[in-house]
């Protein structure tokens, strides 16, 4: 029952931040709204037993990456004359939802050939950081080293990139 | 039982052989430095020399054989073989082709030999022997085929010869104008000749498409096809044999240099058409209503030709239509199922004419190329070996026995009368006196009389000695080659028995009847040339009938109405509104409409990246509808 | 029920279309992919639940290393790209028109 009603909050309150996100114009709004959005699905991850997905995307999604992006929306110094002016952007929305909801029909046809399970806590260890880093370190030690490489090549390329000076006006 | 030899297969192949490196010779040498013209004629005279030999041995093999079985064959290789059509590239050596190849040989090499002298300082030495040598090589390829088709080629191979050596002096518009003539005319023929083989084909040629097969297999034909392949093959025969009414070409041919008109126009390719005939002779002895038409045409062309020849003033032109003329009679006699005697009078005739015309080229090389016979006369004091041998040839030829002409010419002249074609025989009598008429017409003007221009009669003098030498050859072969077939002892028609269909009539009074004949309309007609051109003649005026003769009847300008401009009207109608709009636009239409698409597609590439995302969710939703379809 | 999950998933990955589309402030379409990218994470984690089974765990954090290093390359374009033209409008940079 609390269950239900948790699942239930956590959705709507995800939906109306990624609408929020759609329908604000400055970007510091939307991405208010995006770090609700965020905190939202960590709930949702604990609804399914995901503890340690739970705690990773707090931190890293809604605390690393977010403030980073709201940090350079800052430092930026957007003013509201610098934004593009938006008219068409109802227009481009409604048109956007037509387009795809065959796709979300599509996937939802989909979804219903599956069987429809009972979401109950696992027990045991299910997502929790020991077997998380055990089948890390184990079946999925190749993606982990080239993803490891992955960051390393952007944290380079971030460097190179800011760094770059001579490109005028 | 035949024999299978390798060197039937070699004949054609020296002077083709030569021909090819004579070519190549001349175009890699002719603009850098020139090469000796003893060279040149060296290489060109070893090919018919060789053939020539290689055409003896022939002749003494076939001796050899007993006469029912009288043939040599050589299989070079399988050229083609379609369905029921097999065509090899084969030779077939039997009493015919041998005599055809005896006299191609020996005049080719003679001619070859007197070219040396006359082309003498022409710039383009080396080509003309290679045209020449490629001649021979494709005469010897029609005469030695074992069948329709490889005949075939030589026939096309002598056309493109012909038109080469026609237009061979090509600064001149004209000369390349007359070969375009004599080719385009000889193609209408070709086109005849095209469809009678295809006809043969059709009807017997399942069996095998070589002459002994459809010797055998001649029987199974219904008369009204073997009329139709007859007569369709006749007017191929029209063409190559300058015959009415595609004998136009003929005398401009006379355009080019004066060797080619006695090898080609005169001895050889002409006589093509005749040799067919004989070829096919089991053919139109099936129907004698074909040789019955041939025997008309040719007459008929003799008396044109002999009518025209009388009045012409151009010494070239003169022996030009004699040659239609006397062709007439070889088809004449062709016709009337003599076959034999037409071809003993190709063999008596490529003899004379050729001395004629070698002897006419004597003339023009000793007056610097002037060919008009009233600029001409009293040449017989300074050119002697000249006037002698043309006496000859024109003997022979006017029919004065015992030359070689007036056994030829009577054999045919006795074979019309015996089998019946009383009209075909008097107006052979007629012609026999015209033909005597302008023969010594021309005689009479240019070597006797008075020199009607003083200054090229000063500088005239006799031909260099590589040049009489053939003369004098060819005119003891004018007086002796009629006694091979005296009446009677018929040696050559003995020989030629086993490739021929044909009957023999044996009938003294009609004998010598036609023998009194030829003689009187002979003497009846050098009496005539005697009295009007013997002593002092002068250039006449011509009106009425003989100004109508002398433009050779309007023929030429009545073609040119009815049939060449037309055709060119229609050519040019085509060129300047059908093919600009219906061949033309389609291919530009295809450039436009890719064009108009590449514009039209333009408009998607805005260059916004945001719109290319747009497009990916348009695809992607698409997709999925359709997916969603099927998972119904 | 699962797949109450799952239609949850879709709705915010089909939100994250329309914001991609839609928008034209860079920001606002950066932060819709990440929407996206968040999206399938919860399928990964649902999928995961339902065959009781860690490896959607580990795919998840893969994808969350993903973004956050297309986080940063993203803005050190977005940095540059203000500099060369002072705007953030996406529809200014139109050199690859055809």
């Amino acid at each position: 029952m609390l269950v239900n009603l948790l699942f239930y909050t956590f959705a709507v309150l995800a939906v109306l931040g990624a609408v929020g996100l759609i329908f604000f114009r400055h970007p510091m709004n939307g991405a208010m709204c995006f770090v609700g959005t965020l905190i939202c699905l960590a709930g949702l991850y604990a609804l399914l037993s995901a503890k340690l997905i739970f705690a990773l995307q707090l931190i890293v999604y809604a605390g690393a990456i977010m403030s980073l992006i709201v940090f350079i929306i800052m430092f930026l110094n957007i003013q509201p004359e610098d934004l593009p002016k938006e008219e068409t952007k109802l227009f481009y929305i409604i048109g956007g939802v037509v387009l795809v909801s065959p796709v979300a029909l599509f996937l939802g046809k989909i979804i219903n050939t599956l069987p429809n399970l009972r979401v109950d806590f696992v027990g045991g260890d299910f997502g929790g950081v020991k077997p998380v880093g055990l089948i890390l370190f184990k079946d999925w030690l190749v993606p982990f080293e080239i993803v490891s490489i992955l960051l390393l090549i952007s944290l380079v390329g971030a460097v190179v990139l800011a760094g770059k000076k001579g490109m005028s006006k | 039982m035949e024999q299978s030899t390798t060197y039937l297969g070699l004949i054609p192949v020296f002077p083709l052989l030569g021909a090819v490196v004579i070519g190549l010779l001349h175009v890699f040498t002719s603009t850098r430095w020139k090469l000796s013209e003893k060279l040149y004629g060296l290489i060109a005279c070893v090919g018919p020399v060789l053939s020539f030999v290689l055409a003896l041995k022939v002749f003494f093999a076939l001796k050899a054989l007993p006469p029912g079985s009288r043939f040599l064959t050589h299989n070079a290789f399988t050229w083609f073989s379609v369905g029921d059509l097999h065509v090899n590239m084969g030779f077939l050596a039997d009493p015919l082709s041998c005599l055809m190849l005896f006299f191609v040989t020996l005049i080719g090499t003679l001619i070859h030999i007197y070219s040396i002298g006359y082309m003498g300082g022409d710039k383009n030495y080396g080509k003309f022997f290679a045209y020449m040598n490629l001649f021979l090589g494709s005469m010897l390829i029609l005469v030695l085929g074992d069948g329709p088709v490889v005949m075939f080629v030589g026939w096309e191979g002598v056309g493109l010869c012909s038109y080469l050596l026609i237009g061979y002096y090509n600064e001149d518009r004209s000369n390349g104008l007359a070969g375009n003539k004599a080719f385009i005319v000889n193609r209408i023929g070709d086109l005849g000749f095209i469809l009678g083989m295809a006809f043969l084909f059709w009807a017997v040629g399942a069996q095998g498409f070589d002459y002994l097969s459809l010797k055998a297999n001649v029987h199974m034909m219904t008369p009204a096809i073997a009329l139709t392949v007859c007569l369709l093959l006749f007017v191929g025969a029209t063409g190559k044999s300058a015959q009415i009414p595609l004998y136009v070409w003929l005398p401009d041919a006379m355009a080019g240099p004066t060797p080619v008109s006695a090898l080609i126009h005169a001895a050889t390719m002409v006589t093509a058409g005749v040799y067919m005939v004989a070829r096919f002779s089991f053919l139109y002895a099936q129907v004698e209503l074909a040789g019955t038409i041939v025997a008309w045409v040719g007459i008929l062309t003799a008396l044109l030709a002999a009518v025209f020849a009388m009045y012409q003033d151009d010494i070239k032109k003169i022996l030009a239509y004699s040659t239609v003329s006397q062709l007439g009679y070889m088809f004449a006699g062709v016709g009337v199922a003599a076959y034999s005697a037409g071809i003993f009078h190709v063999f008596t005739h490529a003899f004379f004419k050729a001395l004629l015309f070698l002897g006419a080229g004597s003339v023009i090389y000793a007056l610097h190329h002037q060919q008009n016979i009233w600029k001409m006369g009293g040449l017989k004091t300074k050119m002697r070996t000249t006037y002698i041998t043309m006496v000859i040839g024109a003997l022979a030829l006017a029919g004065c026995p015992p030359f070689s002409g007036f056994f030829s010419k009577d054999e045919i002249l006795y074979n019309a009368l015996a089998s019946g074609h009383w009209g075909i025989w008097s107006i052979g009598v007629l012609v026999a006196g015209m033909t005597a008429y302008y023969t010594f017409r021309m005689i009479f003007v240019v070597f006797h009389g008075e020199p009607r221009d003083q200054h090229a009669f000063e500088h005239a003098q006799e031909s260099p000695a590589v040049m009489t030498i053939p003369l004098i050859i060819l005119a003891i072969g004018a007086a002796l080659v009629g006694f091979l077939n005296f009446p009677g002892v018929l040696t050559i028609s003995h020989w030629l028995e086993p490739s021929l269909t044909e009957v023999h009539h044996s009938s003294t009074f009609l004998q010598i009847l036609a023998i009194v004949a030829s003689i009187v309309a002979f003497a009846v007609g050098v009496k005539i040339a005697y009295d009007k051109f013997g002593q002092a003649a002068q250039e006449p005026e011509f009106k009425g009938f003989a100004d109508f003769a002398y433009n050779k009847f309007y023929v030429d300008e009545l073609y040119n109405t009815v049939f060449v401009q037309p055709y060119k009207a229609i050519g040019t109608a085509i060129w300047k509104t059908i093919e600009p709009n219906v061949t033309d636009s389609p291919v530009r239409g295809a450039a436009k409409l890719y064009m108009v698409l590449g514009a039209a597609f333009k408009v998607l590439q805005v260059g916004y990246v945001r719109v290319y995302a747009i497009y990916m969710v348009v695809g992607l939703s698409l997709m999925s509808f359709f997916l969603s379809q099927s998972l119904n | 029920m699962i797949h109450n999950y799952l239609f949850l998933s879709i709705i915010l990955f089909c939100l994250g279309i329309v914001g991609v589309v839609s928008r034209r402030n860079f920001f606002a379409v950066f932060m819709s992919i990440e929407l996206m990218l968040n999206a399938g994470n919860l399928a990964f984690i649902a999928f995961s639940r339902i065959h009781v089974s860690m490896d959607g765990h580990v795919l998840a954090m893969m994808v969350m290393a993903v973004a956050a290093a297309e986080a940063a390359l993203a803005l050190a374009v977005v940095i540059l790209l203000h500099k060369h033209k002072g705007k953030l409008d996406t529809n200014v940079f139109s050199l690859l028109k055809g």
